[in-house]
């Protein structure tokens, strides 16, 4: 992990955000970053797959329609190649996306996609992971690697994930919630990382 | 062979007749002569059963000792659906099973999630439908699994309604037509009787003629009724047959009260005669269909010709069946097709959330919050925040020829080639620990590694306060990590009673192996699974010091505040360094 990067390779913003210039960000407008998340190059993040249809509730605020179309909290870690795409369904006959929000904490491994609804908080996602449409991850899951998650399954939280389709294998103990803590891995990127962590 | 991350397994108490030796066992002779009598095997085979990795034990804070999924006792606090997340409360757990009675099902074949999909009726072809039904445009839903792409349509089940999928379900027999209810069961042998006449054998024969035609076979519910009717009125009238087996009294498997006692069993007493009768007489078997008795269809030549013109894939595995909820719905066992063609929808298993006691002092030492939302704990002693962790990292010091390549995880470990490894020891408590380390000069095992642990005994200074922990992020170059580290890995030296280098609440110590060589000797064995993995069993003792009533505020009025008390705890941990190279 102590690769270090040439020079310039992230772009950090004011909230700590640390984004690879080589990475694909599509739709900027509509990527919500809460900050402290560091983007690995080449990872591709959708947010021009924007809903099309706004839901019947909020067409009274005609002035600022609601466009996010993936929010990600605070130390979340995309790894390399990794994708993130808003899923998208039928909705009352016409075809729309809708938004993908991921909580504080998430790691998504290299080369993974990712089309869940939401993923909550301290979930970690190995590598070569699909997360099929409207999957629901919630807190304090991780999935190994190689995982297919199929649309629309629902993962409580505590689960260990693994198999094509996903079943639950495991459970995650009760001392292992704080190795979900991404804030140490935050520090180790970026354009002058300190040296490796004994 | 894949690569092996390090590793470090830490064994449990309960195990305790393992970890004060094995001394009668001769099958793995442990190498350690004289001082260390009873070194811990980790390749013993009881070992599996009490190493844990650290993330896994718990910890008792009133018997001050370690913890393991073994040995607590819990206790379920919330049952409920992995996919739909809703609460199951235990007074439903007895009336419906446990597995979840709203929408939430499995895929039969690949165990996807199904959801409920509205079918698109195409548009009715006006020489199979009557006109009123043509009018009526009516959209019923299916299963269907978003992985492999199965439908419940596939074995004839569709719902009229999106929701309350689990009921209807109940009430749909494979290929659509509907489970009878207690009533139209009722109507239904009725008309049997009718048409047959009071005589059970045409009766039978009604049935039969039945079967033969694929009409109505009995399902299991049917016969189980007809049968609990015709036993009824058997012991109404026990006076009505006598068949010879009134010899043999209250014992046969005839009589009145050995019945009504094993219907006991199945109706919670309902049924139960207040012994009056009893003595009557025997009863008769059940003769016909509509006395529950089922014959056993031995012709299975159909079947077999189906099986023969079907793949190896379209019968159902042992683990798809065993998966499948009893189904009281379809017809007797006896039969019964294994066919992926046959599987039903089903239900999630509720999961639970479960707090843990102690198995000593029986005080709790985990408890979640009872709402299946919230991921927080009330209680939650885990042994992580008790005991240091251990992690373990390859160092490659420059040799005599230069410096060396650098050190890469997983890399194999060259037999009979001194390497070294950096153990570094977290102390996550508020006192400063002082850890004595024991490892026996050659690990265990048919290929003895030599093993040094340069430093074994050592302090570690206490885990400071979070605060600290908060202005290290802000002020990160100068945190205390680097601030002993002078200069870059090479320049240190290996030292005997040195520690390797220090930080806020943590050392390292350098312990040097030389992996056994793997080469077999003639009349050895082959090597067996694992056995090239360089384990250390390795014996560690902290000992702190805690205030006296400090963490203990009941230990009565008469305490002394400056007085300290001395605290220890010892355990048997694995440290899994690598495999040995072959050859
Ligand atoms: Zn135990
Ligand atoms: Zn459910
Ligand atoms: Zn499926
Ligand atoms: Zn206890």
């Amino acid at each position: 992990m102590s690769r270090r990067p040439p020079r310039g390779e992230y772009i950090e913003t004011d909230t700590g955000n640390k984004v690879a210039r080589k990475a694909t960000l599509v739709g900027t407008q509509n990527i919500m970053l809460g900050g402290k998340t560091v983007i690995q190059p080449e990872v591709m993040i959708r947010g021009d797959l924007i809903r099309s249809i706004q839901s019947s509730s909020s067409s009274s605020s005609s002035a600022t329609p609601n466009n996010t179309a993936v929010a990600i909290g605070r130390y979340c870690f995309l790894s390399r190649a990794s994708c993130l795409r808003p899923p998208g369904r039928l909705y009352k006959g016409a075809f729309t996306y809708m938004p993908l929000r991921i909580g504080d904490h998430v790691f998504v491994g290299p080369s993974s996609v990712i089309q869940a609804a939401s993923i909550g908080n301290h979930v970690h996602i190995g590598a070569r992971v699909v997360v099929g449409e409207f999957a629901i991850i919630k807190d304090y899951v991780r999935v190994l690697d190689e995982t297919v998650i199929p649309p629309n399954m629902v993962i409580p939280s505590f689960s260990i994930v693994a198999g094509q389709p996903a079943r639950v294998i495991g459970e995650v103990p009760e001392g292992g919630h704080e190795a979900f803590e991404l804030r140490e891995l935050y520090k180790t990127v970026g354009n002058n990382p300190p040296p490796a962590a004994a | 062979m894949a690569p092996l991350n390090p590793y470090t397994y830490i064994q449990c108490p309960c195990s305790d007749s393992a970890s004060l030796g094995r001394p009668t066992d001769l099958t793995s002779p442990t190498s350690a002569d004289g001082d260390e009598d009873n070194t811990f095997d980790p390749r013993a085979p009881r070992a599996n059963f009490s190493l844990y990795p650290l993330e896994y034990l718990l910890y008792c804070e009133d018997c001050h000792q370690i913890r393991c999924p073994r040995c607590i006792a819990e206790e379920i606090a919330t049952y409920y659906c992995p996919s739909c997340l809703f609460e199951v409360p235990s007074s439903n757990l007895k009336s419906e099973g446990n597995r979840c009675t709203r929408s939430c099902f499995q895929c039969p074949i690949c165990i996807g999630p199904l959801s409920v999909t509205s079918i698109e009726t195409p548009p009715p072809s006006s020489t199979l439908l009557s006109p009123d039904h043509a009018a009526t445009p009516h959209s019923t839903y299916s299963l269907i699994c978003s992985y492999c792409n199965w439908s419940s349509t596939e074995i004839g089940i569709q719902f009229d309604k999106p929701n309350g999928i689990h009921a209807q379900l109940a009430k749909l027999r494979n290929g659509g037509a509907s489970r009878l209810t207690a009533k139209e069961r009722k109507e239904r042998r009725k008309e049997l009787s009718h048409r047959g006449g009071e005589a059970a054998v045409a009766a039978a024969a009604a049935v039969a003629a039945n079967e033969s035609s694929g009409g109505q076979d009995v399902d299991l519910e049917t016969q189980f009724a007809n049968l609990k009717l015709f036993c009824n009125s058997q012991l109404a009238d026990p006076s009505a047959a006598d068949n010879g087996f009134s010899s043999l009294g209250d014992l046969g498997f005839s009589s009145p009260s050995s019945l009504s006692r094993i219907m006991n069993l199945y109706t919670g007493g309902k049924l139960h005669d207040p012994r009056a009768k009893s003595k009557l007489g025997a009863m008769r078997e059940a003769l016909a269909a509509d006395e529950g008795l089922l014959e056993s269809n031995l012709n299975e030549s159909s079947l077999i010709t189906r099986l023969h013109q079907s793949d190896f894939l379209d019968t159902a595995s042992s683990t798809q069946i065993c998966s499948q909820p009893p189904n009281l719905g379809e017809p007797h066992l006896h039969g019964a097709s294994r066919f992926n063609s046959s599987l039903r929808p089903v239900p999630y298993l509720l999961r639970t959330k479960r707090s843990k006691r102690c198995p000593v002092c029986r005080h709790i030492i985990s408890k979640p919050e009872a709402k299946v939302q919230t991921t927080r704990f009330r209680i939650r002693l885990v042994a992580g925040s008790y005991i240091p962790s251990i992690s373990i990292r390859r160092l490659n010091l420059p040799g005599p020829n230069g410096p060396a390549a650098p050190a890469i995880l997983g890399d194999l470990l060259d037999p009979l080639k001194p390497v070294h490894f950096l153990l570094t020891f977290k102390n996550p408590i508020f006192e400063s620990l002082k850890v004595t380390l024991g490892a026996p000069a050659t690990t265990p095992g048919r290929f003895p590694s030599k093993v040094t642990v340069l430093c074994p005994q050592f302090d570690i200074d206490a885990n400071t306060d979070v605060w600290d922990e908060a202005l290290k992020d802000n002020d990160r170059e100068s945190s205390s990590r680097s601030r002993r580290r002078a200069g870059t890995e090479s320049q240190f030296q290996v030292e005997v009673g040195k520690i390797w280098e220090r930080g806020r609440n943590w050392v390292s110590i350098v312990v040097e192996v030389v992996p056994a060589s793997l080469k077999l000797e003639a009349g050895q064995d082959v090597l067996k699974e694992d056995e090239d993995v360089l384990e250390i069993p390795m014996f560690v003792r902290i000992e702190w010091e805690v205030e006296n009533g400090g963490d203990d505020a009941t230990s009565g009025p008469g305490r002394d505040k400056d007085q300290k008390e001395k605290r220890e705890l010892a355990y048997w941990c694995v440290l899994g360094l690598g495999r040995i190279k072959q050859g």
